[in-house]
């Protein structure tokens, strides 16, 4: 008899046993009925385990270390026109490359980070409103996953401050997937992309914030573009602004029509004392905002919940 | 939050057309979300008089003449019960459109009809709650003759011609002032480059006569001493101004519609009774919530002659009824208001409704305090309320505004204070900024003159004073948010306009790779030029995948918050996520794919860095499938995929079979799947899948696929590539044997120096043990 067939009598027994719960007294039988359901449970579990074991058993075993099966022909890669690469990343990679051209490094950002990264770092006072505005997750530790990628900021200004004493500025910009809890619909996900940029330098100006943000946007856009500004409020900026540009007339675009495209702003002076750089010798800028919706305007995308799908008839149009 | 144009208009003088105003307000104040046009909402709605009232015999409705101030009389059929002669009614003339209404899919729109088949009826006579100033549906409206007077259109009356800016209230998140009229006029003022008359309802002088007071150590209290105030914390509550007035009149609703009742129901609220319209009217208007009590009430509940008004922290599990007849369990963080320390408010939240104003009230007592915002902020969340007084408080109430609304609500109503006190123990030093042109300039790149900065913070009420090459500003009470220089940068650069601004470019160095980023990049072209499709799927799983593929829940991060049980845990593979997903397309259908994604992974078992978060890895995972190919080893398919990748990098990869049990390995069957070594260090899996998770996924047969950890590639990749263009000669090998593939490959390597040995195929004969196994030799020359 194998070990399923046993089990299989263990809970026939114990079946047979419930019928004794009538013969208990009635305050008994309470008791007795989730000791018998544990009981049950364990065996249906080790029944469950016992049948898998049963079916990968019957695996022929091969040779792993040869280079096709025997009898079979050497196998073959799929054809190039089947490819495609997840539009999110090939767009994450121009973005990224537009920033490479103006100088800017690259270090992405932590899928999971920690309150101090997150808030604390970035000039948040303790249990302030501005914190529920994240929505964000948190593990039983505390930890975070990060609902933006200023999360790693405070690293940024820590590894590059040295760029600074050499008479370099720091720029960097920090592509990575961030998580709000928030519900999912047509045109929101708990999990999507972003991409900050860091800047820090003796004299920088928010004019060159400015400028550099209308250079990306008409080089990722192939067109000269018209800005606006609205003001912000983000504890890790001061003055804090909200960066608009007119939607390109090439997506059907109209005057007038602007859209929100990030949220920027001088990097708090809070924020560079934190790691250690002199807010009386230097000015920053930083700004971040989402991949998802520059890919969805791009590709005229109406469905946000796309991109996760896993759906290769929506994956194999790129 | 809802703000009226006109109401605005009443404190700053606007010179320039509406839409340009919320433009500049949008680019230089806060993000309006929505614009509510109003201009028309009032359109045919007039002021009449009942110059007659008849009852129409056994019903409740009366047959009204009206005058509309034409010399014709019109008839209008009227049910309400307070209609009767001589009074001022509000009219809806055929054509009108009922207010309430105006914005619902199918607006109702008055015409003239016949009443009980005989009477003619022209239009309505419109109740508050038609005009959409009132909630409740109770009689008509009466207009007081010494506003108005017969003919008058209702919209000329109270202002009405309006348009309600809908502001996204997150972008206000530092600016407690802004959440009154009075502080966006100021600010409007400002963008306009006006100077803000800062009005007089804010000073408390004109309403307590001299010799009203008198100093103690905590405050000021009226001669009377009848009112004592003990702030048990101040951080809790900093301040706490409170007056007691007679209440001249029954405390119920006004007889006539006021521009109170239209301004703060045009805010959002309707209209209570006189003493509570003061209170939320006030509050729209300076940002500073009030709260009125029945004093009465209030004494008596605290059993004790003189009227002791103690704030303190609540007692967890102390029980408190709202106004709204909730009952509720506090919280330690919870502020109450207590009457000689029985509770009988939710500081900053709610009133208690053992001392609610109703029509018997007497005496009022009016708080105006400001309260710990984030004490409020977790009251907020522990008990979901969600009033318009708690969501200015959880913005910081100014402290010093206190008094000033106090002393602004005594004249609204109209009363005579009683006793008074203002609580304030330690009075807040306001911080002066110092900063130069050259700084603000330098920091926002513009080109600003000394006396442009001046003025343009004096409009907005700032103190400016000139020393030397600084500026020294002092804010008003109201800006709880100017600390350091870069807050007057801001205002500055807001007020001036950020669109004054010109862009420029800094010039600076070349940037440096990222070796990870131009891996990930790399690889996501390779494999999508062999026919593979990358996905991305949720960082997160459920319990139930984890389960499946044998992957230990304690070694994966909990969310406490999760959205669902499917989000549950943060993943430690992406194999899981591959194999539903797999599923998902197998059923489409498509019959033949190879899916990868990269991507990054926490385990508690990697531990945590020296920052003191999860180390983090960067792994590949892919999975290939084909519905027909039921008779070939999907492994052989899988591991060219993956050593394809090893060579493009220059690793020699070795497949040892997997013995080992690791996260990623648990769904891979150990007779059909490799380890993955490079120089003897471990990177990863490849393999078929077992039968058991193959069904549990309800998979097709021919599916295998790997998972590598990119780091530890990365770490072993070159970029080093050596052409070799020489000429060769080559040869096909056939040995017959009956080791593996590697040990017969090892023994030929050594046979054939300075060859590159590729198989050709492996064939074995029915009911023979040996192999034949073929091999290409190419010979360099």
């Amino acid at each position: 008899m194998n070990n399923l067939e046993e089990l299989k009598q263990e809970l026939k027994d114990l079946n047979l046993q419930a019928a004794k719960m009538r013969d208990l007294p009635p305050e008994k039988r309470a008791e007795f009925g989730r000791d018998l359901n544990r009981k049950k449970q364990t065996i249906l579990d080790k029944i469950e385990a016992a049948k898998k074991a049963e079916l990968d058993i019957a695996a022929e075993p091969i040779d792993v270390t040869a280079w096709c099966g025997v009898n079979e022909p050497m196998p073959e890669f799929y054809p190039t026109e089947l490819g495609s690469k997840h539009p999110l990343m090939t767009e994450l990679d121009r973005v990224v490359g537009i920033y490479q051209l103006m100088g800017f490094d690259v270090i992405e950002s932590r899928q999971l980070d920690d309150e101090y990264h997150m808030f604390d770092s970035l000039n948040f006072p303790k249990e302030h409103p501005a914190r529920d505005g994240y929505d964000t997750f948190r593990t039983e530790e505390g930890l975070i996953p990060p609902a933006h990628t200023s999360t790693m900021q405070h690293r940024v200004l820590k590894a590059y401050k040295n760029n600074l004493d050499l008479g370099k500025p720091i720029a960097v910009v920090v592509p990575g997937r961030v998580f709000r809890n928030e519900d999912v619909d047509a045109t929101h996900e708990h999990t999507f992309y972003q991409c900050e940029g860091v800047y820090v330098s003796k004299d920088c100006t928010m004019g060159d914030m400015l400028g550099i943000l209308r250079e990306f946007f008409e080089k990722y856009y192939e067109q000269k573009l018209n800005i606006r500004t609205q003001p912000g409020y983000f504890p890790f900026t001061e003055p804090s602004l909200e960066f608009m540009i007119e939607k390109p007339k090439s997506l059907g675009g109209k005057k007038g029509d602007f859209l929100e495209m990030l949220g920027c702003g001088m990097i708090h002076p809070n924020v560079l004392k934190i790691a250690g750089i002199d807010p009386t010798k230097y000015h920053g800028f930083a700004w971040g905002g989402g991949i998802d919706r520059l890919v969805m305007l791009r590709y005229g995308l109406g469905d946000v919940r796309y991109f996760e799908s896993g759906n290769l008839n929506f994956l194999r149009e790129f | 939050m809802k703000i009226s144009l006109n109401w605005l208009k009443e404190y700053v003088d606007i010179k320039i057309p509406d839409d340009e105003l919320i433009r500049l307000i949008g680019l230089r104040l806060v993000e309006v979300e929505g614009v509510i046009d109003e201009t028309h909402k009032y359109d045919n709605i007039y002021v009449v008089r009942v110059e007659k009232a008849e009852k129409i015999p056994d019903t409740h409705l009366t047959l009204c003449q009206i005058n509309t101030g034409k010399p014709e009389l019109v008839q209008v059929v009227c049910g309400a019960p307070n209609v009767r002669e001589g009074m001022l009614a509000v009219w809806l003339a055929p054509g009108a459109t009922v207010p309430v209404s105006v914005h619902e899919d199918a607006p109702f729109i008055i015409g003239k009809r016949k009443m009980l088949g005989k009477y003619d009826s022209e239009g309505m006579l419109a109740g508050a709650d038609e005009l959409d100033f009132d909630d409740k549906h109770e009689k008509i409206a009466e207009i007081n003759p010494e506003i108005a007077k017969p003919g008058d259109l209702l919209s000329d009356v109270f202002d009405l011609k309006d348009y309600i800016l809908e502001i996204e209230n997150k972008s206000l998140t530092h600016r407690p002032d802004c959440f009154g009229i009075i502080g966006f006029a100021r600010e409007i003022a400002g963008i306009l480059g006006q100077s803000f008359k800062e009005p007089e309802l804010l000073t408390h002088e004109s309403v307590f006569p001299e010799g009203f007071f008198k100093s103690v150590a905590d405050g000021v209290v009226s001669q009377d001493e009848n009112l004592e105030i003990e702030l048990s914390d101040q951080t809790l509550c900093p301040r706490y101004s409170a007056a007691v007035i007679r209440a001249s009149e029954p405390t119920v609703k006004e007889k006539y519609l006021s521009k109170m009742q239209v301004q703060i129901a045009k805010s959002g609220t309707f209209t209570h009774s006189k003493i509570v319209d003061v209170t939320n009217y006030l509050m729209y208007l300076t940002g500073q919530p009030l709260h009125a009590f029945d004093f009465n009430k209030f004494v008596a509940i605290g059993k004790s002659d003189k009227p002791k008004i103690i704030v303190r922290a609540a007692k967890t599990g102390e029980k408190l009824t709202l106004l709204d007849g909730k009952q509720i369990e506090c919280i330690e963080s919870d502020i109450v208001i207590t009457s000689n320390d029985v509770p009988v408010a939710m500081a900053g939240a709610m009133g208690g409704i053992t001392t609610a104003i109703d029509e018997e009230t007497k005496n009022v007592l009016i708080e105006s305090a400001s309260f710990s915002l984030y004490n409020l902020r977790k009251t907020q969340m522990a008990h979901g309320i969600f009033s318009e007084a708690i969501t200015r408080f959880t913005k910081g109430v100014p402290v010093g505004g206190t008094f000033n609304v106090l002393a602004g609500s005594i004249k609204e109503i109209g009363g005579k204070p009683i006793s008074a006190r203002d609580c304030y123990p330690q009075p807040i030093v306001p911080s002066v900024v110092k900063i130069t042109t050259e700084e603000i300039n330098q920091l926002l790149g513009t080109n600003y003159s000394k006396e442009l900065i001046i003025k343009t913070l004096q409009n907005v009420s700032f103190e400016v004073k000139e020393s030397g090459n600084n500026l020294e500003i002092t804010p008003g009470y109201w800006r709880t948010d100017i600390h350091i220089k870069e807050d007057i940068i801001e205002e500055i650069g807001r007020l001036l306009g950020y669109d004054n601004i010109t862009p420029t470019l800094p010039l600076h160095q070349t940037a440096s790779k990222n070796q990870m980023f131009e891996l990930k990049s790399a690889l996501r072209n390779l494999l999508s030029k062999y026919g593979a499709n990358e996905v991305l799927t949720y960082s997160f799983i459920s319990e139930r995948l984890l389960n499946k593929v044998g992957q230990d829940t304690k070694n994966s991060y909990r969310i406490t918050n999760s959205i669902s049980p499917e989000l549950q845990y943060v993943r430690q593979s992406l194999i899981p996520n591959l194999l539903e997903k797999s599923f998902l397309n197998e059923k489409l259908p498509v019959n033949q794919f190879a899916i990868f994604e990269i991507n990054k992974l926490y385990r508690k078992e990697w531990g945590l860095t020296s920052e003191d978060v999860p180390v983090e890895q960067t792994w590949l995972a892919f999975t290939i499938a084909d519905r027909k190919y039921n008779n070939k080893t999907a492994f052989y398919q899988a591991k060219k995929y993956v050593d394809k990748i090893f060579k493009d990098n220059n690793i020699t990869a070795t497949y040892l079979p997997l013995k080992e049990d690791r996260p990623e390995t648990k769904p891979f069957e150990k007779k059909r799947s490799a380890a993955i070594y490079i120089n003897e260090e471990y990177v990863g899996v490849v393999g078929e899948f077992k039968k058991s998770v193959r069904s549990d996924f309800k998979l097709a047969d021919y599916l295998a696929g790997f998972e590598i950890n990119l780091d530890l590639l990365l770490k072993n990749a070159s970029t080093k590539k050596r052409i070799e263009f020489t000429k060769t000669n080559s040869e096909d090998v056939t040995i017959t044997s009956e080791k593996n593939y590697a040990e017969v490959l090892a023994e030929l390597e050594k046979e054939y120096e300075n060859t590159e040995i590729l198989p050709v195929s492996i064939y074995q004969a029915d009911n023979q043990s040996s192999k034949n196994y073929t091999f290409h030799i190419i010979h360099k020359l």
